[in-house]
């Protein structure tokens, strides 16, 4: 397909004169702001303490205690999550893109998964290592993986890789053949092709995938519930419970949580463009 | 690097990754055919007696209606609005462009569980706590952005030399809306509202504070009857579900 200019791109005039382009963005902006930003803004509002007391009362409560150790499990928990899908997800990626012969298929394989509801994956996760289940049955043990840290990261990371595979894959695809024909043509071996080539060009997968799978691991409130113990609940488990007893103490935790959050994103932007990879979605 | 080594370490972490992927797919798939009482994989005889047991079923019944009318609703609405901001936003020069797009993934990023709680504040205030309305609307929110990506995506390759030749051939503009920009949009459209689809018909946890008596969808059925102890017609239910969503995927990607 031919690449066209965006610039030169209209609405046919007629259209233009009754509802211009704009006019459709205004309404998709305006949608969002009314049932999505107020609301989420709103939860803002309850958890500063309006009525008696002090006004950030309920944030006290948020990061102390076990909510706090919460807090900092749930990024923990995330940060692994993220590293074994990049460890993971580069290495397949690397083999769909550069060695396999059916590309298509084994990159269809990694999509399937998305389609199925993820309460249905974590429940078959949750079904290998029962006491009936082929892990007992074959080894006598689960290996302490349900119910433990280990079960909710394998769960998340079950859940998550296809979000790691999938922009690595794009940015490897992406890269110009010539470009590691003339690596190699220069002389350097394999290895340096990986490392000043590939590696470097890759990079804006990489951080795709870093993104996605951490925000995505960070808010997850299945895989704690389904395959974690009291030990091991997240963020959103908290928030959810908490929102039964005391509405401000749970919006102060999501407005600390999404806080926290951002700092990462941010500090993880320090190091690398996060909005360059974002506006080429 | 020697080309076989590498391929010797790569081919395992391969396997790895597919067998993290698929299997806990197929065990759900593989116990709702077992004769135990418990969802094992079944090695002495296989049964189709909980797919029986489903059609007997009618709180099952009730909660995939449920999940049908919120996951039509909202995959309707979601798309409406999803490919008219799209549209808009690809045809127009807008001020913070960029920053605007960011603000259309905002529900991807921000975490279920408040978008749910957020949600359910907001119907609250404005009398609709629980039940259809509040559902949809949430699950509007949180598919919207897919609809937006994939329609923009489509919009960003869109030859407007079409829509040209088609006002020179002396078709007026609404004639060329209908008969060229929206026949070559339908494809990204309806892929985009196959994806709310699903998606909503798998959400759980931004939905589990949404539900009233009447509007418990599929996956709040399937999480409470998990919490009262393990039964293979789970696994059946599921494995209705995996076929359904598979068939949707693959419908889907047939379209884009």
């Amino acid at each position: 397909m031919r690449t066209i200019r965006l610039d030169s791109v209209s609405l046919p005039p007629a259209l233009r004169k009754r509802v211009s382009a704009r006019t459709l963005v205004g309404l998709g902006v305006v949608w969002l702001t009314v049932f999505f930003i107020v609301p989420v803004l709103y939860l803002l509002v309850e958890s500063l303490n309006f009525g008696d007391g002090a006004l950030f009362a309920y944030y006290e409560t948020a990061l102390s205690g076990v909510y706090g150790e919460t807090l900092v499990r749930t990024f923990l928990y995330a940060f692994l999550t993220t590293a074994i899908c990049l460890v993971l997800g580069y290495l397949s990626a690397y083999y769909i893109a550069f060695k396999s012969k059916r590309a298509i298929l084994l990159l269809s394989l990694v999509l399937l998964p998305l389609w199925i509801a993820i309460i249905i994956r974590f429940f078959g996760v949750r079904l290998f290592f029962i006491s009936s289940g082929p892990v007992q049955q074959v080894f006598g043990t689960d290996f302490g993986f349900l119910f433990s840290r280990n079960g909710v990261i394998l769960g998340l990371v079950c859940a998550l890789l296809p979000f790691a595979v999938l922009p690595i894959y794009n940015s490897l695809r992406s890269i110009d053949d010539e470009l590691i024909n003339a690596s190699h043509t220069l002389g350097a071996s394999q290895l340096q092709t990986l490392r000043t080539v590939i590696l470097p060009l890759s990079y804006p997968g990489v951080i795709a995938a870093t993104l996605f799978v951490f925000i995505l691991a960070a808010g997850s409130y299945l895989a704690p519930s389904f395959l974690g113990s009291s030990e091991n609940l997240m963020m959103a488990n908290r928030i959810a419970d908490a929102q039964g007893y005391s509405v401000p103490l749970a919006s102060a935790m999501s407005v600390v949580f999404t806080g926290g959050l951002l700092i990462l994103v941010g500090l993880f932007n320090h190091f690398a463009n996060v909005s360059e990879v974002l506006g080429d979605l | 690097m020697n080309e076989r080594l590498e391929r010797l370490g790569l081919l395992p972490v391969l396997g790895l990754v597919y067998v993290l992927l698929l299997l806990p797919v197929v065990i759900v798939v593989l116990t709702s055919f077992t004769v135990s009482e418990q969802p094992t994989i079944p090695y002495d005889g296989v049964t189709l007696e909980w797919y029986v047991e489903l059609l007997y079923n009618s709180r099952i019944y009730d909660s995939i209606i449920s999940s049908v009318i919120v996951g039509v609703a909202a995959s309707l609405l979601a798309g409406a609005i999803g490919t008219a901001t799209a549209f808009g936003f690809v045809r127009s020069e807008i001020p913070y462009k960029e920053t605007l797009a960011t603000v259309m993934l905002l529900p991807i990023m921000i975490s279920p569980v408040i978008i749910g709680l957020a949600l359910l504040r907001f119907g609250g205030t404005v009398g609709m706590s629980s039940g259809y309305p509040v559902i949809i609307l949430t699950h509007t929110v949180l598919t919207f952005p897919f609809v937006f990506l994939i329609v923009r995506s489509r919009l960003l390759t869109f030859d407007t030399q079409l829509e040209d030749a088609s006002r020179t051939l002396g078709a007026s503009n609404i004639e060329t809306v209908c008969n060229v920009t929206l026949p070559l949009l339908a494809p990204a459209v309806a892929a985009g509202m196959l994806l709310a689809f699903v998606i909503s018909f798998g959400e759980f946890t931004a939905t589990q504070f949404l539900t009233g008596a009447g509007s418990q969808t599929v996956p709040i059925y399937i999480y409470n009857q998990i919490g009262t102890g393990l039964s293979p017609e789970i696994s059946a239910l599921a494995t209705v579900l995996v076929v359904v969503m598979i068939a949707a995927g693959y419908l889907g990607d047939r379209l884009t």
